[in-house]
């Protein structure tokens, strides 16, 4: 990917960033946010800026950022181009999770743990019918497990609300259609470790990921151990969706749709494809959660709603494309 | 320098072993075929150099090294195999594509140097694609990626060159190209192990031929010794004449019509 | 003898005109208007068995006094405390109407929400006399209340329960009229998070306590909001529920609200607010004494 191409991902993430600290229901110029974000000015302007509107920016681009490498690494194990963070099993053993704890009415800091301990043994499931069935690695075998963990799952769901309360139902409901409203610190700093450390690991498993992207026969030819690697990538890139998952709910189409915007802006190659879309994921959900505040005042939009709006664009240029 | 030795393999839930202890050897500077009627094991054969398939029982070495005893890219850095099928995901360029051969060289963290640059450039003139370099994969004739996928298997380097079913949906002037190719690759001092179902080519180009049957060598050695009428029908289940075509030097198997005599279209 | 005939007739024609307008009367006096649900309200005797799928109706029944004709009630009516030998027939919205046709009962009251229609109709149709409610409003709770003294054949008592509970508000209202208005928030849930709107009792309480609810403006009865709009409102005091103070006053993005970082959270006692019903004149006195501690000594 050229330098320039580089600069303008750069330069459209800071850019989105800064009007996610400046853009809100409060209105403050641009001097009064600056001056809030380094503690001067009006109280509550201060708090909003720091303790509202900046962590969520961050956690909005760490979802971003591991949805991105999470489903450009998938797609790339995979050889699917429409593959995605969820594909696992992740997204209905999340939701389980967390509808689960919903509906004991659990204290709300215990969801998010609900969730990824959903997700986690959703992934883990999937992986063992592959293998159980002896899929040994095959792509499809793994897809169909996941489609079978997450059909048991919607099932479990649907049993789980058909009787809950009213609040349950709006609750699990909300949960499931994603937010990052809750954006805490702590849950800035844990979801940097996972993001940082995951996507990490799947950026330095590139090469890998390019050898896969041939065939399971072709990447054993250049020495790659098929099985073991993708069962790692998998498992990585599931973990770094469930953890985005666990802090702020479903946030569909970034993960599909983020690898290949990269891929159309030049990227080749897995290590640049996925440092690309790591860069692209977050500008796109920290522009998704800007408008999933301000469209529709005084009620914020659940940030997956926006992103899912995404999902129509690109399945149309998709279409065209193979047309 | 390829040693395959009493190998056993067995398909899970498959009754029969697909290779039911197969020994051959491929020895540099030669080209050792590999014919046989299908489902005789070829294939088979080359996923065991791949370690896509377990062996039940027997080795396979390099060099008298068993391949489980070294570490795939240690394997990949010494043979190169350009498998029956393969599709790139992505539309890179020939010149990422061929690149990617020289991943057993590099490791995950490496870089490229300018000996893997080298590398592939040599290896994009050697199979003559050089002018597709720029080119996206997906957009290449099957002639084309052939080439493209020769290139890659020659820019992993090594001392074995494993080709299986090299030739499929090639014309007849490609098809000679790549056998040329491995022809040079063998005077280059290389072990090519090519397995294939074009019994006439593999005749005049190849030194030594394993014939394979139901998962055992049906007959091994020199051209002129497997290449015989009685051997082939019996192999192939179809009655078959083997002449010495004089253009050619070599020995061409000619198929019969069955129950109808000689096979030219006046019977 | 010759005008016999006609003098008889006239006569049997009389009398039974006269019949017939008693019985007009008497129908007269058995119509209720519609309910909440524009279904005319067909009541042809006084009712015995009471099925109450709403706790509002549940806890005005008991106030009426015909609590022991209840055959029915759902699992939250939890107030008065006698409501708990009424047997239980699960949920207000969505009824077992199995259950409910079970308990053989003459009159069914409903919560009036989209999702009771089909359960309205079938009790309809088994011939059963059935009226569903909304009470969101104040206005809405007395004319229930004195509905439902009405259906049950007491009038005068239903009256009298509605005119007391409006006595208490007037007063308290009264009370708090001279002094300055406290704005309040009162968030119901998190995640969505969700206050209560100018739609709700809640507000015409905080009203009537001498408060303001900040989202009195907004027409919905609970709608979602966003934190930073509840900033940009600037509420001078919190009022929440027992289980959600703690959460509350724990949560990060709360800090952004000057009330709760100045500790002005105060805790509402959910039992008597609620909901709309017989306690709203106690409600609206606790809900004064938060917003205007000085009253407390009265």
């Amino acid at each position: 990917m050229t330098l320039a191409r580089w600069a303008g991902l750069v330069v459209a993430l800071v850019v989105a960033a800064v009007a996610a600290i400046m853009v809100g229901t409060i209105h403050l110029t641009p001097r009064e946010s600056i001056g809030a974000l380094f503690g001067s000015g009006e109280a509550n302007a201060v708090f909003v800026v720091r303790s509202l509107r900046l962590p969520r920016m961050m956690l909005a681009a760490l979802i971003g950022a591991g949805l991105g490498t999470s489903g450009g690494a998938l797609q790339g194990a995979l050889r699917n181009p429409l593959a995605e963070p969820y594909l696992l099993g992740v997204s209905g053993g999340a939701a389980v999770g967390a509808v689960c704890a919903v509906s004991l009415h659990l204290t709300p800091a215990l969801v998010p743990l609900a969730a990824a301990a959903g997700a986690v043994s959703a992934v883990v499931i999937a992986l063992f019918v592959a293998h159980a069935t002896h899929g040994r690695g095959d792509p499809r075998v793994l897809i169909m497990a996941g489609v079978v963990v997450g059909a048991f799952a919607n099932a479990a769901i649907m049993v789980l609300l058909a009787n809950a309360d009213l609040s349950v139902v709006r609750g699990a409901l909300w949960w499931m259609m994603g937010s990052a409203a809750d954006a805490s610190w702590s849950q800035v700093a844990w979801l940097a470790i996972y993001v940082t450390l995951g996507g990490g690991l799947l950026v330095a498993w590139g090469r890998t990921l390019d050898a896969l992207s041939l065939g399971e026969d072709s990447a054993a030819g250049l020495g790659v151990d098929v099985e073991r690697a993708a069962r790692r990538i998998y498992l990585t890139a599931s973990l770094v969706a469930a953890a985005t998952v666990a802090a702020a709910g479903l946030v569909g189409f970034v993960g599909l749709v983020v690898p290949h915007i990269a891929r159309r802006l030049g990227a080749t190659g897995h290590r640049v494809v996925l440092v690309a879309s790591a860069l692209t994921g977050a500008f796109l959900v920290v522009a998704a959660d800007l408008v999933a505040r301000v469209a529709l005042p005084p009620a914020e939009l659940p940030l997956g709603a926006v992103t899912a709006i995404l999902g129509v664009p690109f399945f149309l240029s998709t279409l065209r494309r193979l047309t | 320098m390829i040693e395959f030795s009493d190998v056993r393999v067995r398909y899970p839930r498959q009754q029969r072993e697909a290779l039911q202890g197969v020994s051959l050897s491929a020895p540099r500077a030669q080209i050792t075929a590999v014919v046989g009627p299908n489902g005789s094991g070829k294939s088979t054969l080359v996923r065991t150099l791949l370690r896509r398939v377990d062996v039940a029982a027997g080795a396979i070495t390099l060099d008298g090294v068993s391949i489980t005893e070294s570490s795939r890219e240690a394997v990949a850095r010494r043979v190169a195999i350009v498998t029956q099928r393969e599709e790139s995901a992505f539309p890179i360029s020939v010149r990422d594509y061929v690149a990617l051969g020289r991943l057993p060289h590099r490791g995950a963290w490496g870089r490229d140097t300018a000996q893997d640059r080298q590398a592939v450039d040599d290896a994009l003139r050697w199979a003559e694609a050089d002018s597709l370099r720029d080119r996206s994969v997906h957009q290449l004739s099957g002639g084309e990626w052939q080439r493209a996928r020769f290139a890659r298997a020659l820019a992993q380097g090594g001392e074995a060159f494993v080709a299986d079913e090299p030739t499929t949906f090639l014309d007849v002037a490609h098809e000679m190209t790549v056998f040329e190719l491995l022809g040079r690759l063998a005077r280059d001092g290389r072990a090519v192990l090519l397995v294939s179902h074009q019994l006439n080519l593999v005749a005049r180009f190849a030194d030594r031929l394993v014939l394979l049957h139901e998962g055992r060598v049906a007959a091994a050695g020199l051209v002129a010794d497997v290449m015989r009428a009685e051997i082939l029908e019996r192999v192939y289940q179809w009655p078959v004449v083997v002449t010495r075509d004089p253009a050619v030097g070599a020995p061409a198997l000619i198929p019969l019509r069955r129950g109808r005599g000689r096979g030219t279209t006046s019977d | 003898m010759r005008f016999a005939v006609p003098v008889i007739l006239v006569l049997v024609a009389c009398a039974r005109g006269d019949t017939r307008d008693s019985v007009a009367a008497a129908a007269d006096n058995r119509s209720f208007g519609v309910d909440d649900f524009q279904d005319t309200i067909k009541l042809s005797s006084i009712p015995k068995r009471i099925v109450s799928l709403n706790p509002t109706t549940t806890e005005v029944l008991f106030a009426l006094g015909v609590g022991s004709r209840l055959v029915g009630r759902t699992q939250y009516d939890n107030w008065p405390d006698s409501a708990r030998f009424v047997p239980n027939l699960g949920p207000g919205i969505r009824p077992n109407v199995e259950a409910v046709l079970a308990a053989k009962p003459d009159l069914v009251l409903l919560y009036a929400s989209q999702d009771n229609r089909a359960a309205a109709e079938r009790f309809h149709r088994a011939g059963i006399a059935t009226a569903a409610f909304k009470v969101d409003r104040i206005e809405q709770f007395d004319r229930l209340t004195r509905l439902l003294g009405r259906l049950i054949g007491d009038s005068a008592r239903g009256a009298l329960v509605a005119d007391t509970v409006k006595r208490t508000l007037d007063s308290v209202r009264i009370v708090t009229r001279a002094l300055p208005r406290v704005t309040a928030v009162l968030p119901t849930w998190d995640q969505p998070l969700i206050v209560i709107g100018g739609g709700s009792f809640m507000s015409e309480l905080v009203t009537i306590a001498g408060g303001r609810n900040v989202y009195d403006s907004v027409a919905s009865p609970s709608p979602t909001v966003s934190i930073e709009d509840i900033v940009r409102r600037d509420p001078q005091v919190i009022l929440v529920g027992p289980e959600s103070a703690e959460r509350v006053r724990a949560a990060q993005k709360w800090r952004a609200v000057r009330a709760a970082r100045e500790g002005r959270l105060y805790i509402v006692d959910t039992a008597l607010v609620l909901r709309p019903a017989v306690r709203l004149g106690e409600g609206a006195v606790s809900l004064a004494r938060l917003l205007h501690p000085e009253l407390a000594r009265r």
